[in-house]
């Protein structure tokens, strides 16, 4: 299998290159599961944290982990996106996204019982991947919505295109054939 | 102080309100929730550390709640965790499928293992991890993925029971099914 090596802090790791799309293969990078890339990278993300973040938003599943880690380490609270709406919510806030992961349409939800921690509040997003920027784009429409300013985008790694709003460790290409 | 639904539990010294919610007839149901709780997440790993099963490898848990709980615990312990998704990826490369016997009425859930991960657990002591064993039935559902898997099951562990499962697990406290 072809592979992709990356470095986050001191640690590498060759990434395995999947294909995602007819003709489109990515470097397939999931720190679910690696403990030692999750510690490495929160710990490399939350040092380059502005210091005026009041709390962090992440979307479910992949990035939960790092974003509990750049939480410890700097002491800002975080708050969870989830992927469907949970019976217990409160007045939840939702989007709709195309992940460029999974093809299909993907729901983003807020609980109404997190909006008062954003609201007024300077957030900063974090997620493991920023690609087509989709997810993105969604996060930041339903904090804007609630009434919380993104101050900083955090990811260990942008794909694709650059992106320069985003604070990242590393850069991944798409790879076409 | 005595909100009715509300229940106030202490895990090293750290003390958390849970919410409830209304359960059918049931009555309330306390929540528990890592997910957003760094601080509470942390001394729940340090008290869980020591209670890992000796002999184990590996840590398995099941996406999402304990997430935060396994990563503190495989990264005090130094064991490496394997976590399994709810739902198929389509990177995953032939992974274990596996149903959840459910409680809930006529509602399964199923577990998806991708298999390059399956192969971390071949051969492997694996100690199933979860914030909360209830029924028991996702417990059970983990149990068979690790067997599958090729792997031998060490133990269950939990910040809490909340219940009557069938199997013998590890906890910290029990909490009431209901207020």
């Amino acid at each position: 299998m072809n592979t992709f090596k990356v470095q986050v802090g001191a640690v590498t790791r060759d990434l395995p290159i999947v294909p995602v799309a007819p003709g489109v293969s990515v470097a397939l990078f999931n720190m679910l599961g690696d403990t030692e890339v999750t510690e490495a990278a929160g710990c490399e993300l939350a040092r380059l944290l502005p210091a005026d973040i009041d709390v962090l938003v992440t979307p479910e599943v992949k990035a939960l982990s790092l974003a509990h880690v750049i939480s410890r380490e700097s002491g800002k609270p975080y708050i969870v996106i989830r992927k469907t709406q949970k019976p217990y919510m409160v007045e939840p806030v939702a989007r709709e996204v195309v992940s460029i992961t999974t093809g299909k349409p993907q729901l983003l939800v807020l609980d109404g019982f997190d909006v008062q921690k954003i609201r007024g509040r300077k957030v900063a997003i974090v997620d493991d991947v920023v690609s087509s920027g989709g997810t993105l784009h969604s996060i930041r429409q339903i904090i804007e919505e609630v009434g919380g300013e993104v101050a900083a985008v955090v990811a260990v790694f942008t794909e694709g295109q650059e992106r320069p709003e985003v604070t990242a460790l590393g850069h991944l290409p798409l790879f076409e054939n | 102080m005595n909100n009715p639904n509300e229940l106030t539990v202490t895990i090293g010294g750290l003390e958390r309100t849970l919410p409830t919610v209304r359960a059918g007839n049931l009555g309330r149901v306390p929540l528990v929730e890592f997910i957003g709780d760094s601080e509470f997440t942390n001394v729940a790993a340090q008290e869980l550390v020591a209670l890992i099963p000796a002999q184990t490898e590996v840590l398995l848990t099941v996406v999402t709640n304990a997430l935060p709980l396994t990563h503190e615990l495989s990264d005090r312990s130094g064991l490496p965790y394997v976590c399994a998704r709810k739902k198929r990826r389509t990177y995953m490369q032939s992974p274990l499928i596996q149903e959840v016997p459910s409680m809930t009425l006529g509602v399964t859930e199923t577990l998806w293992l991708d298999g390059p991960h399956a192969e971390r657990l071949r051969g492997r002591r694996v100690a199933i991890v979860q914030d909360v064993i209830a029924s028991g039935g996702t417990a059970q559902a983990l149990a068979r993925l690790v067997e599958r898997a090729g792997g031998t099951v060490t133990g269950y562990l939990a910040a809490f029971r909340q219940g009557e499962p069938p199997m013998s697990v590890t906890v910290l406290q029990d909490l009431p099914r209901s207020l």
